[in-house]
């Protein structure tokens, strides 16, 4: 039976506020947060962020925490929003009780900030050491459910600046499949050293307060936050005392740019499939979207690109469109969940928020909003773009929408399993990949083109119409290169190759580029579970219809230094190299193996 | 100026991880970007960037002027010759 799924609780924090009423102030008065550094410790004081103004301090006062337990920022910011967010949907912990609950959290830089902190320490100070286990974004996750006092599954999305409106597709996903009750999705992201002279290295950083769709636009200003929004089944809510319906899902879409790690198509082709997706699945015809609340970072390329996109799908006469960005900074992996709060609290108060600082048309971009007051806004659509190219899209509406649920399939091919375990000769990459591009490849990115283009070979297709990737630690290797780079020669210097190639949805961009996928793509990285996370999921994409041959992998990498450091704290040592790969298939494949 | 361009290029290729070409085979004259070129991108430009900032303290404020300067190799070393800082 087809079936409606609501928004029942809402909660954020960022650079204009830290819960819903300070936010929506800040957006009505037209008050932006972008500001000189304050507490990230970084010599780029000439760099504005759009920093959250609390000191970590600060938030375990409003979390009850003491000031010498070690949490990482992004915890703090995400226990904070997920607490809003449950108070405002009156959940309490004994509705969880007897309850499938999961929480899908997106982040990237996870538990960055405290490794940051103590990573000179890590082989001197065993203390320090057992800090690493801090480091991991699905960690991250399992922190923010132990700092909100709650037991749910725990699912991190890691696909760079989209993993938080995947988390929030995702959890419609699961309830729409009847395999969860309750989802509290969103996500969180704190500034670090890390990600703030990674984004500096690739020249897109404004070192003024950014102007997204203006011709003058000369790149984005990072920000941080969180913000988690209940997710439940409407016809489940009468269940609930209290609790209304904010606003309900209409359709989504994920899909691939496949065009490059950083650099966006120029018609913006994943864009436009993400949008038209979620556009055909809420069956709502373009013409009735109010609003977008655009990806719009401000740099020259995803302004473009997004522009092109919207363009393309909604022609000359487009709904108003606004980046928030201007008023938030771009919060990175927090920023899907972030700007669908944004999208809820313009909805219930009849205002289209402004594009601040927009002053001069651009010749290949839209021509975004001013703001409105006093207007109705009944369907609205929120973007959310990735380094991948990982475009993601959300429709949001003030009625229920009905959206087929799903019934697993029985039956599910499963083609050999390819694996690399340990230091085998990677030469053979060769095979698919020109000397060009193999001098960028790190071993595991070797590894995992090896070991997908093999199950891809043996499962008998030219190519898979979606990727699902597993990764505990991500790209660790470039991490840990980073690490060792502002630990030894300071902050200045980095090199843009290595960050461009560090979030963990790396792997998964570079295949889809490379096999030309703009179907479905995603990354798990929680811990041991990402595997089946990840085997799950490709399961359910059969049985929604989205896929027939999803390729599926895992990948995890652990360099040197990492690994010292597991070893002196004591912590069990991951695998070196761990790269395997399977096609999960629609159609039964000839010699049917290795059931997972 | 042969001795920067010297410099340059094994600079370039080490950071670029050029690894199966040596110094000679790379033509100082021959355009860096581009199919009927070297096949350089836009991150290999930051690189280059980064760079010209490390060893020459040479300071680009954005890519787009990196792209005027880095049209072959030869160019980078006039560019160098007459911005070094170091």
């Amino acid at each position: 039976m087809p079936q409606s799924i609501a928004i029942t609780g809402q909660g954020i924090i960022c650079a204009i506020g830290v819960d819903c009423e300070s936010v929506l102030s800040s957006l009505k008065k037209e008050e932006h947060g972008i500001s000189q550094i304050k507490y990230l410790e970084s010599i780029h004081k000439e760099l504005p962020v759009g920093e959250v103004k609390l000191s970590d301090n600060q938030m375990k006062d409003i979390l009850g925490l003491p000031t010498d337990r070690e949490v990482s920022r992004t915890s703090l910011l995400g226990a904070i929003a997920l607490k809003q967010a449950m108070k405002s949907s009156v959940l309490k912990k004994e509705d969880l009780a007897g309850k499938r609950v999961a929480l899908i959290s997106g982040t990237t830089v996870g538990g960055m900030d405290v490794t940051e902190r103590h990573y000179p320490q890590m082989l001197s100070d065993k203390g320090k050491a057992r800090y690493v286990r801090q480091h991991d974004c699905g960690n991250n996750t399992k922190e923010i459910a132990e700092l909100c006092g709650i037991e749910a599954d725990l699912i991190t999305i890691s696909t760079a600046c989209s993993s938080a409106l995947n988390a929030i597709i995702l959890g419609s996903r699961l309830l729409l499949a009847d395999k969860v009750d309750i989802v509290l999705a969103g996500g969180s992201e704190a500034l670090s050293r890390f990600h703030l002279n990674g984004f500096n290295s690739l020249m897109i950083l404004d070192y003024d307060s950014c102007h997204p769709f203006d011709s003058n636009r000369h790149g984005l200003n990072l920000g941080e936050g969180a913000a988690y929004v209940v997710l439940e089944r409407a016809k489940d809510l009468s269940m609930r005392k209290g609790c209304n319906p904010i606003v309900f899902i209409a359709g989504y879409g994920n899909r691939c740019d496949a065009f490059h790690q950083t650099a966006t198509s120029e018609n913006g082709e994943g864009a436009y499939l993400a949008m038209t997706d979620a556009i055909a699945m809420s069956g709502i015809n373009p013409s009735e979207i109010d609003y977008i609340n655009a990806h719009g970072t401000g740099t020259p390329d995803n302004d473009r690109s997004e522009s092109q996109a919207i363009l393309r799908v909604f022609g000359e006469s487009y709904p108003p469109v606004s980046s928030t960005k201007a008023f938030t900074g771009h919060t990175t992996s927090a920023s899907g969940s972030i700007e669908t709060v944004i999208c809820m609290l313009s909805m219930h108060n009849n205002f289209i928020p402004a594009n601040l600082r927009w002053q001069q048309s651009s010749e290949d971009c839209i021509i975004p909003s001013k703001g409105q007051q006093n207007v109705e806004l009944h369907n609205v659509m929120c973007n959310s773009f990735g380094f991948g190219g990982n475009e993601s899209s959300l429709i949001l509406s003030r009625t229920p929408v009905l959206l087929d649920d799903v019934k697993d399939s029985a039956e599910y091919g499963i083609s050999s399993i390819h694996e690399i375990t340990n230091t085998e000769d990677l030469s053979d990459v060769k095979k698919y990949v020109t000397a060009m591009e193999a001098r960028r490849m790190s071993k595991i990115m070797k590894a995992a083109i090896l070991t997908s283009m093999q199950a891809i070979e043996s499962a008998g297709i030219q190519k898979p119409d979606a990727i699902v990737i597993g990764t505990a630690y991500g790209m660790l290797d470039q991490g840990e290169k980073i690490l060792n780079h502002i630990e030894e020669e300071g902050e200045e210097g980095l090199s843009p190759t290595l960050f461009m190639q560090s979030t963990h949805n790396t792997i998964a961009g570079t295949l889809a580029t490379r096999l030309k996928c703009h179907g479905y793509n995603i990354t798990y990285s929680q811990g041991e579970d990402s595997w089946d996370l990840a085997i799950s999921d490709a399961k359910q994409l059969i049985s929604e219809g989205k896929a027939e041959n999803i390729l599926v992998g895992l990948h995890d990498y652990c360099p040197e230094h990492f690994r010292q450091i597991f070893e002196f704290a004591g912590i069990k040592v991951p695998a070196e190299v761990i790269s395997r790969s399977v096609i999960v298939s629609k159609h039964k494949i000839g010699k049917e193996e290795g059931n997972e | 100026m042969e001795e920067i361009i010297l410099e340059l290029k094994e600079k370039i290729i080490d950071a670029l991880n050029l690894e199966d070409i040596t110094p000679e085979e790379l033509d100082a004259s021959a355009p860096l970007f581009g199919d009927d070129g070297i096949g350089l991108d836009s991150i290999d430009a930051l690189e280059i960037i980064v760079l010209l900032e490390k060893n020459y303290g040479i300071r680009l404020a954005n890519a787009a002027e990196g792209k005027a300067i880095f049209t072959s190799i030869e160019s980078i070393a006039k560019y160098v010759q007459e911005n070094r800082k170091k």
